[in-house]
């Protein structure tokens, strides 16, 4: 079996803007040849580092987003080696950039020049902007664009708990990530157009816009009652202030509980399993079996109370047992994880989420990263290879794309 | 009707609240025929979602609901009679994609598994979201998207060090989550077109959140560090790569900020003349990245002072002119009603619905030169289309649509 894209062939000119959108294709079979200058660029630049020792192949962030990616170096300095991208690119049925607007097109090596001789060709830009309009030349990072687009003024603090804290970014290059899903789609959309009529065509990817789209109820509330929701400590911005979610347990660490037996067969067990515990005795009381009053927001004593005896339940267990208890009893808990903490939660285990590769630093002694966003039944996602050393197949691409001899 | 990528893809939707109608928007924009089957019973909660236009809930005001339901249908459908269920697998027999988001195992105890499905459909592309996917002990667990971003560890990696995670005030994994499955659903189809095979796909929530914190396991895994030490998370200043300064800065107003990254010691000297060359920034501690690092506490206040009397937006023009990566902290308000960008790219625009009016949208994103995605109609009411889809899609007579919707198979 093989990935859906498998016979694809994509260019990729990225760093760490745009280099998810060629893991994604890569991931699900399609051929993605990384195109880099002689240093490796930013994205080989960015740590953490296999043992905190730079160096272009010791990138831990370029190991995990180009997976299944072959790397070819090309001097942009040099008229060959712009020669060469330009035939790289007619053999390609996708071109995945971040350049400036208009940098590529200058050198004669954008899309301009290409899609005359290749009509197929889908050429996705991603930039922070877009291609025009007045802040297209303007540079951004991931927090500048989370910033713009609007994510971070939904996150960040209750004045309780933080006293005049600014919005908060959420880290691992979210805003990035959100503009190359956006790109893929687009990407995708273009190849089944192409697919029907053989037509290819110009992809503008503003990450801005890309992080606009993906902030939930802010633009409704907007569009609807022009009003700006507000920031509260670990849950959803709101018009007003709401009901907490995050509860510290026993071992300090953070719940994330919202809704307490919201019907009543889920009350039940609930309150069952409290008073197992020795806490809500007095949730036998009628006054709380109907629904309406147990839920939060409603400002009736009963959910008061409910509310005070969860928070003294979870400062009595520790956080993983609460999630358990309250997921065995259909309640949607969490606790809040650090990332790699996950690797110890036997469910992933079950599902074979996680993969092995080994890089420099590591030969020998695989380490593990995150593997598939999907399962496909007939298609699956697969890592073929991991993330090209520098230059590793230069010669081997431009032999089977181009036909060069070595 | 202009051709569109999707054109001629029907799309049978069983989804409901944020993640499933986040991946159906995508594909409606692109020109999926998208068919919301909706429950009187069981109404989608999100059609009661706040905001709404008006004082109470009509299962057609809510300007939450109008967002992420744009360029659908919607029919109404009794799953429990057996005629209603025989209808929806008249739908699956007629539907290219059949997509759902409910808690895994619902679909199975409507015995409508993939094999099932198949057996209606040889060809079609069934694709599930549920929190923890259809394998794995905990498969019946369930998830909000704050659950899953608690659980992948996002929620964590956001958040003042010393203080509660801040996480994400919004559900960031509905929207991810749904983008994958957009993703998975035209990668399914690619497939299909070439080979005649269709599939089922199988996407876990939690997982398409963990899949977004690939360095951050890797650190741990090569070097053995956890985001859970001291000093982590470190609020706005920067993971990867450590440069300084990397912060938001308060500016001139109530509750204005600007985020402001400078990449290296050129970016720093530019931003240094754009201050207007003040005495401190000229100290030698600051010149070089390391010395930023390490005197950041100086650095952020020097700084704040700097942007306090400011405006966010000057601040940033005066940064971005000098080549300053520099962004205003915007609210929905200032995107839709100032950013000068998102305006000159014509990226606000509204379409009529009988409840809300002229309702506000965003644009199509990512931009297709030749086949744009659209806005073509605002959200649909709920089973606006029954009638439209059954006689029309599914053929029924009119005596025949009568004859069920008296007996409730439409409701």
């Amino acid at each position: 079996m093989s990935g859906p894209l498998a016979g694809l062939r994509v260019l990729e000119l990225c760093g760490p803007m745009g280099q998810y959108a060629g893991k994604l294709l890569g991931d699900m079979g399609a051929d993605v040849v990384k195109v880099e200058p002689p240093d490796g660029g930013e994205a080989r630049r960015v740590g953490p580092f296999a043992d905190d020792v730079p160096g272009p192949d010791r990138s831990l962030s370029f190991w995990y987003w180009n997976t299944n990616k072959r790397s070819t170096v090309l001097d942009f300095d040099r008229e060959e080696d712009r020669e060469t991208w330009r035939r790289l690119v007619s053999a390609a049925d996708i071109v995945i950039e971040d350049r400036r607007p208009g940098e590529l097109d200058a050198a004669g090596m954008g899309y301009a020049a290409a899609a005359p001789g290749n009509p197929g060709l889908i050429w996705c830009a991603i930039t922070p902007f877009g291609q025009d309009g007045p802040w297209a030349q303007f540079s951004a990072t991931d927090m500048v664009s989370l910033a713009l687009g609007g994510a971070m003024m939904m996150n960040g603090y209750d004045p309780e708990d933080a006293p005049g804290a600014p919005p908060m970014r959420g880290h691992g290059d979210q805003g990035y990530a959100t503009g190359c899903h956006y790109a893929v789609q687009g990407i995708l959309a273009a190849l089944l157009w192409r697919g029907r009529t053989g037509e290819g065509q110009f992809i503008d990817c503003s990450v801005h816009e890309a992080v606009s789209s993906t902030t939930e109820v802010a633009l409704p509330y907007w569009f609807t009652q022009q009003v700006n929701v507000i920031r509260q400590t670990g849950r959803h911005a709101a018009a007003s202030r709401t009901e907490r979610w995050l509860q510290r347990a026993a071992d300090g660490r953070w719940t994330l509980i919202f809704g307490v037996g919201r019907d009543n067969a889920s009350w039940k067990r609930i309150k069952e399993w409290f008073q197992s515990k020795g806490f809500g005795r007095q949730f036998d009381a009628p006054r709380f079996d109907d629904p309406a009053a147990r839920q939060p927001g409603r400002g009736s004593p009963e959910a008061a109370e409910i509310f005070a005896e969860l928070q003294k339940f979870i400062a009595a267990h520790p956080a993983e047992e609460v999630y358990r208890g309250g997921q065995e009893r259909r309640q949607a808990w969490g606790v809040v994880r650090s990332p790699e903490e996950n690797l110890a939660d036997p469910h992933w285990e079950d599902r074979g989420f996680w993969v092995e590769v080994e890089g420099e630093g590591r030969e020998g002694q695989p380490v593990r990263m995150p593997g598939a966003p999907y399962r496909f039944s007939a298609t699956p996602w697969a890592l073929r290879r991991p993330a090209p050393k520098l230059g590793e197949h230069t010669a081997e691409v431009l032999r089977e794309w181009l036909g060069f001899e070595t | 009707m202009t051709e569109l990528p999707l054109s001629g893809v029907r799309v049978c939707d069983l989804t409901w609240v944020i993640a499933g109608p986040t991946a159906t928007r995508i594909l409606a924009d692109f020109g999926a025929e998208v068919i919301r089957v909706e429950h009187g019973q069981a109404a989608d909660p999100i059609r009661f979602g706040r905001p709404i236009a008006g004082e109470r809930p009509t299962l057609n005001n809510s300007g939450f609901f109008n967002y992420f339901n744009r360029n659908k249908k919607s029919v109404l459908l009794n799953v429990r009679h057996p005629l209603g269920m025989e209808v929806l697998h008249r739908l699956i027999a007629v539907s290219d994609v059949v997509i759902e988001n409910f808690s895994s195992g619902v679909l199975e105890s409507w015995g409508l598994d993939y094999e099932a499905m198949r057996a209606i459909n040889p060809r079609v592309i069934s694709c599930s979201i549920s929190g923890f996917g259809h394998t794995g002990r905990d498969r019946r667990f369930t998830t909000w998207g704050p659950t899953a971003q608690a659980l992948s560890g996002l929620t964590l990696m956001s958040g003042l060090p010393g203080k509660p995670p801040a996480g994400w005030g919004y559900s960031y994994l509905d929207h991810t989550a749904g983008y994958y499955a957009a993703i998975a659903v035209m990668m399914a189809l690619h497939h299909r077109n070439r080979t005649g095979e269709g599939q089922a796909i199988d996407i876990a929530q939690v997982e398409t959140g963990m899949v977004l914190t690939g360095p951050a396991v890797l650190d741990f895994t090569v070097n053995g560090r956890s985001w859970l030490r001291e000093g982590m998370p470190p609020g706005n200043r920067a993971w990867e790569p450590r440069i300084a300064p990397h912060n938001t800065y308060p500016c001139a107003g109530e509750d204005r900020w600007v985020a402001i990254a400078v990449r290296n010691d050129t970016e720093w000297e530019a931003m240094r003349r754009a201050m207007g060359e003040a005495g401190w920034a000229a100290d030698a501690r600051f010149a070089a990245n390391a010395g930023r690092l390490a005197h950041e506490d100086e650095l952020d206040a020097r700084i704040a002072e700097w942007t306090r009397e400011r405006d966010a937006y000057a601040v940033m023009q005066a940064l971005q002119a000098a080549g300053v990566p520099a962004g205003v902290c915007q609210t929905a308000g200032d995107r839709v009603e100032r950013d000068p960008q998102l305006q000159a790219r014509g990226w606000w625009t509204s379409m009529p619905h009988p409840e809300l009016g002229e309702s506000g949208f965003d644009g199509v994103a990512p931009r297709l030169s030749r086949t744009p995605g659209t806005n073509r109609t605002a959200s649909p009411l709920m089973g606006e289309h029954t009638f439209e889809v059954m006689t029309g899609t599914l053929g029924m007579s009119a005596d025949e649509y009568a004859e069920r919707e008296a007996m409730g198979v439409f409701m």
